[in-house]
């Protein structure tokens, strides 16, 4: 083997492990970011300090998100004073609640139980206790 | 060379995305009764150690290279008692080493 070559195949076997870097990584942020079309939407809003949420059919709840196994859920996330981020840290759901702007996250719970749901970005003196309850219950349908 | 460099590429990239293209053709043969969604968090863990895996094969071969070279080109390694063909001066410029010189 000449002098080139090693340096060649020494170059071509670390580009090939940095393109599939690349290549697979841009396959699982599509597959993840990719929101199924069935998802139904609950908005989400941040506020000092507490989250509320609306489901689609109009019923609002504070603090405690009820949801259903086995179904696809998109967030929706507002918040109405400072920036929050709303985070699941269960179901890896980690989005950015911004003034004037509206975020979108989705999941799909497997497990039922309760998980916790927190303020994941410095909000005020009450930032501490900007927690909440998600609530996973059987499948009704 | 160029030859040999595209097909060693080509069949790494091959070889890495072989197993997903296959269980992605699996899991769409599948009947299930219920919607399946993908897990969020098995993917990104999935993809966490797939990309610590490809970190540590690039340190380990730019590591190995540096202390291949270090040892190979010492100066106490038997094999460099004669100059290779890289390492003659044909420049009179450069000078010479002299026998105890400083």
């Amino acid at each position: 083997m000449g002098h080139d070559t090693a340096e060649w195949v020494f170059v071509g076997i670390v580009i090939a492990i940095l393109f599939y870097v690349g290549v697979d990584s841009w396959i699982v942020q599509k597959a993840v970011e990719e929101i199924p079309a069935d998802a139904e939407t609950i908005k989400v809003t941040g506020q000092q300090w507490f989250w509320s949420f609306e489901h689609p059919d109009g019923t609002k709840e504070k603090i405690t998100l009820h949801l259903q196994k086995g179904h696809a859920y998109k967030f929706e996330i507002y918040a109405k004073d400072v920036m929050h981020s709303f985070n699941i840290p269960d179901y890896v759901v980690f989005e950015d609640a911004v003034p004037g702007h509206v975020n979108h996250a989705w999941f799909s719970p497997e497990q039922t139980g309760e998980f916790p749901i927190q303020c994941r970005e410095y909000c005020g003196i009450g930032h501490y206790q900007m927690r909440g309850t998600l609530v996973v219950e059987e499948s009704k349908s | 060379m160029k030859t040999i460099i595209v097909v060693s590429v080509v069949t790494l990239v091959v070889l890495a995305l072989f197993p997903q293209i296959h269980f992605a053709n699996a899991q769409l043969g599948q009947k299930t009764s219920e919607k399946q969604y993908i897990n969020l968090r098995a993917e990104v863990w999935n993809e966490f150690f797939r990309m610590t895996t490809a970190a540590f094969v690039v340190g380990a071969i730019v590591s190995g290279t540096m202390i291949w070279l270090v040892w190979r080109f010492r100066e106490s390694n038997p094999k460099n008692k004669t100059p290779t063909r890289w390492e003659k001066f044909d420049d009179p410029t450069t000078g010479t080493y002299e026998e105890g010189g400083h």
